[in-house]
């Protein structure tokens, strides 16, 4: 095979394990609260904001030079932030429209979604500009004639890594028992003994936090980053769960591997295929619907009559 | 048939003095409020002003006796609030001291209540979510643009056309809606709306990013309008043209509201929103009635596009993204769903507020998002909630 076209099936895997990261979080929210955070891809793009302000920090405090050290512990720091954001996004915002239409909750994280990021273009210092944001690791592996970023390597595995991780927790933890649980009947599972308030917040902490993840590689793989980018990782990621099937782990998967595969197909082959790339990526979407309604993997709908 | 029953309902109560006192003093204060909000630069005043209207929808939620009898002043002496209100549309413009900003201000709300009231016979009245009425916006908007520009067709020409050209994407848009549902229905329209976004932001016949600038002005007998109005001595900008053509459009979809949600039509829409399978065991045509809805939706947005090109003389792909879209809905769900006069009210609410918030300049995104959220959790059934049938005979 070509380089061109190993090089392309790289770029497919990395942005594929990138949008899995945050369709993930959709997928999991969805599948417990049957709410459609819509303000998940602007919480995610949070984390390279912490990342940049504790790396300065750190360079400025305890690190006198920036170290692989730094970055490190500013994407741990990050993911724990974003963690505890989204938990503060439910319970302020999210957790009062449990009993609400769909609708309702949908309006209302989207109005969330524009106040994280006019928090963090206000907070941050010149937020309203696009920052530079470091490549997380510069090495190269030369294979062949190919050079292959361990960046794009380390992506891939970390996603990987990620989803074996939730499908253990979810399925042979005792937390992610009580989580299907809670799921599966809010009431009966406070009968069991298990708070509901307490899983929602398991919840969103995993959620946010494996969306943190997918944000900072986002950031370093664009190499910038700005206030409003989480607007469309959020709707590719919001996406990329529904056409594979809200509620399924595999289906969000499976759905971020189609539209990044369109993606890249059509930034490969077409010759203005980058202002071209939203608009088949979402027409996928449309067709993969027109032809599956409720998703490739979703469960379909039994109406009792 | 219809008529009949209305006028059942008219001739139920006599008007008698206190519902004159009632209705001229509801729309008189509330044209005095709209009109010192947009006439005002001095922050202190607008907040009053904001406390004032909130501390009236308060009182509302505290005492619900006090909105019924508004309401039933309302039906008791229809004729007459309308009249008083038609009235104080008319002179509006005259009262603004001649501001511009002011009326070009009042023509974007206008333009808004019009959306918001095209997306309510979807998301009010059969609650299918849509978020592409900003789509439909931009279609209307850019078919009449390119018809004046390139071909030279008269405004007045292009409404029609435009709007039968966004009709038919809607029905292209209502087309997924067939088999799709709630969640699954409302992404089909977010992407919708981004590739007809991604589109026009792509295509060289559209103008790309930079959009189509010079669309010509309407004009009408002789009289341009981007000509100022003289009329009895008084001088009006010319925003007051543009004014008065989204009045009518205003009117237009409030009739259309009206004679929709009376006729058999909005009947079974709220009959899709109550229970999609009882519905259709009534024999109701489902999918027949979701596709008008999605093509009525267009129809409206369209005509507010054509206006607002015409209007502004300049449009670009970023006047109709994905987030004009939500905004519409917002206006639809803050107002109330399904109640014409709320989703005005908030089409109208979220228009001025961030224009009058500049002052809070870098923070006025963040104040909006707050208090719709706000809103959300405090007033749920929105301003002015969904109000039952009355069929005569209370």
């Amino acid at each position: 095979m070509d380089a061109f076209v190993m090089q392309n099936l790289m770029n497919w895997l990395v942005l594929s394990s990138i949008y899995a990261l945050v369709a993930l979080g959709f997928s999991l929210l969805f599948g417990v609260l049957n709410v459609i955070h819509f303000s998940h891809g602007d919480v995610s793009i949070v984390a390279p904001f912490v990342v940049l302000a504790t790396v300065q920090a750190l360079i400025a405090t305890a690190f006198p030079a920036a170290t692989p050290g730094a970055l490190v512990l500013a994407c741990a720091a990050a993911i724990v932030v974003v963690g505890l954001i989204g938990v503060l996004a439910d319970w302020l915002v999210i957790r009062r429209f449990r009993n609400a239409p769909a609708m309702m909750a949908l309006v209302a994280t989207v109005a969330l979604g524009t106040v994280i990021r006019e928090l963090i273009r206000m907070i941050y210092p010149q937020g309203s500009n696009p920052k530079p944001f470091p490549n997380l690791i510069e090495t190269r592996l030369m294979i062949g004639d190919l050079t292959v970023p361990v960046f794009s390597l380390f992506v891939i595995a970390v996603s990987v890594l990620m989803m074996i991780v939730l499908y253990v927790v979810m399925r042979h933890t005792p937390l992610g028992m009580r989580i299907r649980a809670v799921a599966e009947d809010r009431n009966i599972a406070r009968l069991m003994a298990i708070s509901p308030s307490r899983i929602y917040a398991a919840t969103f902490f995993i959620a946010s936090a494996v969306g943190a993840i997918g944000g900072i590689f986002y950031a370093s793989y664009a190499g910038v980053v700005r206030f409003d980018f989480g607007i469309q990782l959020g709707l590719i990621g919001f996406s990329a769960a529904v056409i594979g099937g809200l509620g399924s782990m595999q289906g969000a998967i499976l759905g971020s591997l189609l539209i990044a595969g369109i993606d890249t197909l059509v930034q490969a082959t077409m010759a203005e295929g980058a202002s071209y790339r939203l608009v088949f990526a979402f027409l996928l979407v449309i067709f993969v619907l027109v032809l599956k309604p409720s998703g490739i993997l979703g469960r379909t709908v039994m109406e009792k009559v | 048939m219809m008529t009949g029953t209305s006028k059942i309902t008219l001739a139920a109560r006599r008007a008698s003095g206190a519902d004159l006192a009632i209705i001229a003093g509801i729309e008189l204060g509330g044209a005095l409020l709209l009109g010192f909000f947009l006439l005002t630069d001095d922050w202190r005043l607008i907040v009053a002003l904001l406390a004032v209207f909130a501390a009236g929808f308060a009182l509302l939620q505290i005492r619900p006796a006090i909105e019924d009898r508004i309401v039933s002043a309302f039906h008791a002496a229809r004729a007459q609030a309308l009249g008083l209100g038609a009235v104080v549309v008319l002179v509006y413009p005259f009262m603004m001291q001649g501001s511009s900003y002011a009326l070009h201000l009042l023509v974007i709300a206008q333009l808004y209540a019009v959306l918001a009231l095209a997306l309510n016979f979807q998301l009010g009245s059969a609650n299918i979510p849509n978020f592409a009425t900003g789509a439909s916006y931009g279609i209307g908007a850019y078919c009449s643009a390119l018809l004046a520009i390139d071909f030279g067709v008269s405004f007045w020409l292009t409404l029609p056309i435009a709007a039968l050209v966004a009709t038919g994407f809607g029905f292209v848009l209502g087309f997924p809606s067939m088999r799709t549902r709630e969640t699954y229905l409302a992404l089909v329209t977010i992407a919708f709306g981004i590739v007809v976004h991604q589109l026009l932001n792509n295509f060289s016949w559209t103008g790309g990013p930079n959009g189509l600038v010079g669309i010509p002005a309407p004009t009408i007998a002789g009289h341009s309008f981007t000509a100022p109005i003289e009329l009895f001595g008084q001088r009006l900008p010319s925003q007051a043209n543009f004014y008065y053509l989204a009045a009518a459009l205003v009117a237009l979809a409030i009739v259309c509201a009206r004679r929709l949600h009376d006729s058999r039509v909005g009947l079974a829409w709220n009959a899709l929103r109550c229970d999609e399978l009882a519905a259709r065991c009534q024999g109701i045509n489902v999918v027949w009635y979701k596709m008008m809805a999605f093509a009525v939706d267009a129809f409206l947005a369209a005509f507010a596009g054509s206006v607002y090109a015409a209007y502004v003389s300049y449009i670009s792909p970023d006047n109709f993204t994905f987030l004009v879209s939500v905004t519409i809905m917002t206006m639809v769900i803050v107002g109330g769903m399904d109640n014409t006069l709320g989703v005005i009210v908030g089409a109208f609410l979220l228009t001025l507020l961030p224009e009058k918030l500049r002052i809070f300049a870098d923070y006025r995104l963040l104040f909006v998002s707050v208090i719709v959220i706000l809103f959300l959790i405090l007033r749920p059934q929105g301003l002015f909630p969904q109000r039952p049938r009355s069929y005569g005979g209370r």
